[in-house]
């Protein structure tokens, strides 16, 4: 068999394709492999849960598969492997543990992941953030309004707010409300937290607790229209004395959000250049003003040019990214 | 006009106007071209060989059961060629787009598609594949063997059947416009609330999504009334409920699911069209609309939707895998239970679609635990397919390669989607690239068994077998497809890819993208293949020409008469002794009896109202899509006309009397090969029974007191 010498080179060669590995890895502080990276309470909650699911399942799903295969190779005609009965199609035994097997799987998952998970990670009030709230570490509220197409973090015990970036402290909990102004999407940051869905004239909630200092990608989970792609934000999770220098640094700066500021902020814009903005001073129940305004019908109408034909208008946000 | 409607608007051509038609557009005027000449091409061959008699009188008027569903299935593949290039195409614009220094081309920042083009190629993408190509496909097959299990020489209807077919192709003629005359809707195949609405969504694009679904949930609402009706009232004599095939059951099945689903569909899309024609708040976000219920009225129908396509599967998977192991299907009353089970469940599960709207941990539960149980007898179907095969003799042939490669697609479907279902999972996946993969196992699992199924009745239908070999490398490529292009997308959902981009921002995906653009070549590849199995087996059907029994193992009623089947269906309705009636047969040395007393059948007459009202329908379509209300209310106005006028005048049908109906069985006796294969007849065992005298349906009747073995 082993007529060929051992040729310790031979194997060198394949050092070369070492590089590649930086595929899996990428260049990035954190791994690519977002969901298996989790660096929020939730993401981590979330991503035990479904190694519990996985493990269980693919115990089952495999030992089928292996059993599938098995059988097909067995029973393959003219081989003569296994022995043939063309009568034979049923066995109450085999019947008891095609029904038992499957029902006792479901009834595991349901009560250990499904129905522990849910009240877990419940968007509005995760258990796995909110059972451990500690005295000292004050909650810090943030109202987020997703226009189209771009992200609004206000934070309202600082009066500021912020576009298109999210800063938050560590190991404090952030405690989200959520609102659109003109249709739906996704609001979602993988390695923070899960996906809660963002509806206009509607508020819904997230909560988010991260002890790792970073900066994360936020998204558009949802298609929302033509900048739903642009639709980023990144999100820096910072520490304590870092995030109170960064909330001084934006409330220093001169941008103020009205009503009416705001639904000129609001008009359809592509954000292609990346664009953050600060803003020092909010009026007061900016959110709340926003989905009033919106239950009493105010709309962002989109114009044609950024539906059928917007291959002008990307031509003139593209200027000005180079510009 | 009830709403503000933007852009011009003239009483004789609503909004329609020269400048609709994307002539400047690099990718649609070539293929425009190319469409054109094609049309021309085909209309001046049918002419130049004499043909649109022949096309007229045998094709578009018919109501022949298994025309209709050749038709049927021409349509569906034709879809899926088109939805397949909107897959290579979003794909080709990923892999072009991702990273924030991919180059731009043809007007896109990014790739060469801007994001308006590339929503409007998914929501085509989706449509298309599920209700346009999947849809009639399943129809299409259903058609054909649905009467040749049961014994019947025709559906109930089989006028209805034809209006069905011409109103989905309808649909599809309307959804085909879209590429040439506007635009389409851009919002994904679901709709989301409220970016349909006018203020939203201000062409034309989302009218076409509104009236192609209306269009083709009408047709597959006359369609399941019709197979709900044959199934039940026109079985053969003996053919009794726990003797149906599997696949007759698992249709039957999906028809109720859709006869009480399709409506809602109406509902939900009919209230989106009030909004945007009407200026009603259904779904608005303003003035007391909400925006949630369309979402919820959407997956009521579109969870159910999802196992209307998901059973016949299911159904065709257990007629071909006993024919290939020679043996019965194991379990049966256990299958046609779990079938139900996942029928019945299939309403209790819709708001899997939407955790992520945030509606508490109680309500996410119940339907969370409600989406798991469908995974019982789903796991209950695995488990008798796998024990089928058990102590079998398996021929791996064409069609039992495609359903092998589905069972294997359902395990990893399966295993997937027992994740989503959890919502603490569901959040972390739900509108990443991981959704896509998963369903997509599901509906590949779908063709899978279609093709499946186009192979093993093939022979039935045209009388020669398809090429084997051709058959098997066109599965080898597909499955190659079919990894390279979702294991990378499964991975990708994991890395937090959401779906949907227009151009994907992370340059780690490229790599994943890359290898998913060769998953797409061996797409394309495994397209040639089956051209290539078509042509051969055309070309050498002489050889292959198939016996009543194509397969020789085969197990349940079609594979009693003529390949290829006579319009009659059975000369004589046969008399049905056992649930596996053709391998009950040929245990029993009866394959080869004849019928020795033949009687006169009563057969429907063609006739072309159906495909009349079909196309008033794609006119109706096309004149609410682009507002055009004289020629909305005249086509409407002539359809009703035209049901009326059909319905008053009745259809006498025409008989066939004894002796002709003796000689063409005896014909199509001679025109089988005498090939060591069993050879079988339409011929019965004693007391025949012709459907049309009465007594159709009726009990058991073992006249010859042969052992009827199995219940």
């Amino acid at each position: 068999m082993f007529t060929r010498k051992w040729q310790p080179l031979r194997w060198v060669r394949y050092v070369a394709l070492a590089p590649l590995l930086l595929l899996l890895n990428g260049c990035a502080t954190h791994s690519i492999w977002w969901i298996f990276d989790p660096h929020g309470v939730g993401a981590k909650a979330s991503f035990d849960y479904m190694m519990i699911d996985v493990a269980v399942m693919l115990g089952i799903v495999g030992l089928t598969a292996i059993m599938i295969v098995w059988f097909m190779w067995r029973y393959h005609k003219g081989k003569n492997r296994g022995t043939y009965d063309g009568k034979w199609a049923h066995s109450t035994t085999i019947e008891v543990f095609v029904w038992g097997i499957p029902i006792v799987a479901v009834g595991f998952l349901s009560w250990v992941v499904a129905i522990n998970g849910s009240f877990a990670v419940n968007p509005y009030n995760p258990t796995v953030i909110t059972r451990h709230l500690k005295p000292h570490g004050d909650p810090i509220e943030v109202d987020v309004i997703a226009t189209d197409w771009q992200w609004l973090f206000i934070y309202p015990q600082y009066h500021m707010a912020v576009a298109n970036e999210l800063v938050v402290p560590a190991h404090t909990p952030i405690f989200f409300k959520l609102t659109s102004t003109a249709v739906t999407t996704d609001f979602f940051v993988p390695q923070l937290l899960g996906m809660i869905d963002v509806m206009p004239g509607m508020r819904t909630k997230d909560a988010l607790e991260s002890d790792s200092i970073g900066r994360y990608q936020g998204v558009a989970a949802n298609y929302c229209g033509a900048g739903t792609s642009w639709m980023l934000f990144k999100t820096r999770v910072v520490s304590k004395s870092e995030f109170a220098s960064w909330v001084h640094h934006a409330q220093q700066s001169t941008g103020n959000l009205t009503v009416a500021g705001f639904n000129r902020f609001a008009e359809p814009y592509i954000n292609i250049n990346n664009k953050v903005e600060y803003f020092s001073q909010v009026q007061k129940g900016l959110f709340n003003q926003v989905i009033l305004e919106v239950m009493q019908g105010r709309k962002w109408p989109l114009p044609m040019f950024m539906t059928e034909n917007m291959v002008g208008y990307l031509k003139k946000q593209a200027a000005e990214h180079r510009a | 006009m009830l709403v503000n409607l933007p852009g011009p608007w003239n009483p004789w051509l609503g909004r329609l106007a020269l400048s609709e038609i994307p002539y400047t557009n690099p990718i649609l005027a070539p293929l425009f071209v190319v469409v054109v000449v094609l049309v021309l091409l085909m209309v001046a061959g049918i002419t130049y060989y004499g043909k649109w008699g022949y096309l007229w009188k045998e094709w578009l008027t018919t109501v022949d059961h298994k025309k209709l569903g050749i038709m049927y299935i021409i349509l569906g593949l034709v879809m899926l060629f088109r939805g397949f290039i909107d897959g290579l195409m979003m794909r080709t614009q990923q892999a072009m787009a991702v990273g924030p220094h991919a180059s731009g081309m043809m007007g896109a920042v990014h790739g060469y598609l801007t994001p308006f083009h590339f929503g409007q190629i998914y929501s085509a993408h989706g449509m298309i594949m599920i209700l346009l190509a999947a849809t009639p496909l399943l129809v299409g097959i259903m058609n054909i063997v649905i009467p040749l299990q049961i014994g019947a020489r025709d559906m109930a209807y089989p006028y209805l059947n034809a209006l069905g077919l011409w109103i989905t192709a309808a649909a599809v003629v309307l959804v085909m416009a879209s590429l040439f005359v506007g635009d389409f809707a851009h919002n994904g195949w679901f709709g989301y609330a409220p970016i349909f609405e006018l203020a939203y969504s201000p062409g034309v694009g989302v009218d076409y999504w509104i009236w192609t679904f209306q269009l083709v949930a009408l047709g597959t609402t006359l369609g399941s009334i019709n197979f709900i009706a044959t199934i039940v009232k026109m079985r053969a004599p003996g053919m009794k409920w726990l003797r149906l095939p599997m696949f007759t059951w698992a249709s039957l099945s999906a028809n109720i699911i859709a006869l009480t689903s399709f409506p809602c569909l109406q509902v939900a899309i009919g209230l989106v069209a009030a909004d945007r024609y009407l200026g009603t708040h259904f779904f608005t976000a303003g003035f007391g609309g909400n925006l949630m219920l369309y979402t919820n009225l959407f997956w009521l129908w579109g969870h159910p939707e999802v196992y209307f396509v998901i059973l016949p599967a299911f159904g065709m998977i257990s007629e071909i895998i006993p024919t290939f192991s020679e043996k019965p299907l194991f379990g049966y009353v256990t299958m046609v239970l779990a079938t139900f089970a996942i029928a019945g469940v299939s309403w209790l599960v819709w708001l899997h679609h939407f955790f992520t709207m945030g509606m508490g941990p109680y309500v996410s539960t119940e339907f969370s635990v409600a989406t798991m149980l469908v995974g019982i007898p789903t796991g209950v179907k695995v488990f008798n397919w796998a024990f089928t095969m058990y102590r079998g003799r398996l021929t791996y042939t064409a069609a039992m390669y495609w359903a092998l490669g589905a069972l294997f697609l359902l395990l990893v479907g399966g295993l997937t989607g027992m994740m989503l279902s959890i919502p603490a999972i569901n959040y972390m996946v739900h509108n990443s690239v991981f959704v896509v993969a998963h369903f997509h196992m599901m509906l590949l699992c779908i063709v899978y068994a279609i093709f499946g199924s186009v192979i093993y009745w093939f022979p039935k239908v045209f009388g020669y077998t398809l090429n084997e070999a051709w058959g098997k490398t066109m599965f080898w490529l597909f499955s190659a497809g079919t990894a390279l292009v979702f294991i990378p997308m499964f991975m990708e959902g994991f890395m937090g890819m959401t779906r949907r981009l227009d151009w994907p921002f992370d340059p780690h995906w490229a790599p994943y993208l890359d290898i998913q653009m060769l998953g797409i070549l061996a797409y394309v590849l495994s397209i040639l293949a089956f051209v290539v199995m078509l042509y051969v087996s055309i070309r050498d059907r002489a050889q292959h020409r198939a016996a009543a029994d194509a397969w020789g193992t085969s197990r349940s009623l079609e594979w009693l008469t003529a390949s290829p089947v006579p319009f009659y269906n059975f000369a004589v309705v046969p008399q049905v002794n056992a649930r596996d009636e053709a391998a009950w047969r040929r245990e029993h040395g009866l394959s080869a009896q004849r019928a020795s007393h033949y009687d006169a059948i009563h057969m429907p007459n063609n006739t072309g109202n159906a495909i009349i009202i079909g196309g008033l329908t794609f006119v109706l379509g096309f004149a609410l899509t682009w507002r055009i209300w004289w020629l909305s209310l005249i086509s409407l106005l002539a359809i009703i006309a035209m049901m009326i006028s059909h319905s008053a005048k009745g259809d006498p049908g025409h008989v066939i009397p004894a002796e002709e109906m003796e000689r063409m069985d005896r014909e199509a006796e001679r025109a089988m090969p005498r090939a060591d294969l069993p050879r079988h007849s339409g011929g019965v065992l004693g007391g025949a029974i012709a459907y049309d005298s009465g007594a159709a349906g009726a009990g058991s009747r073992n006249l010859r007191g042969a052992p009827d073995h199995r219940p």
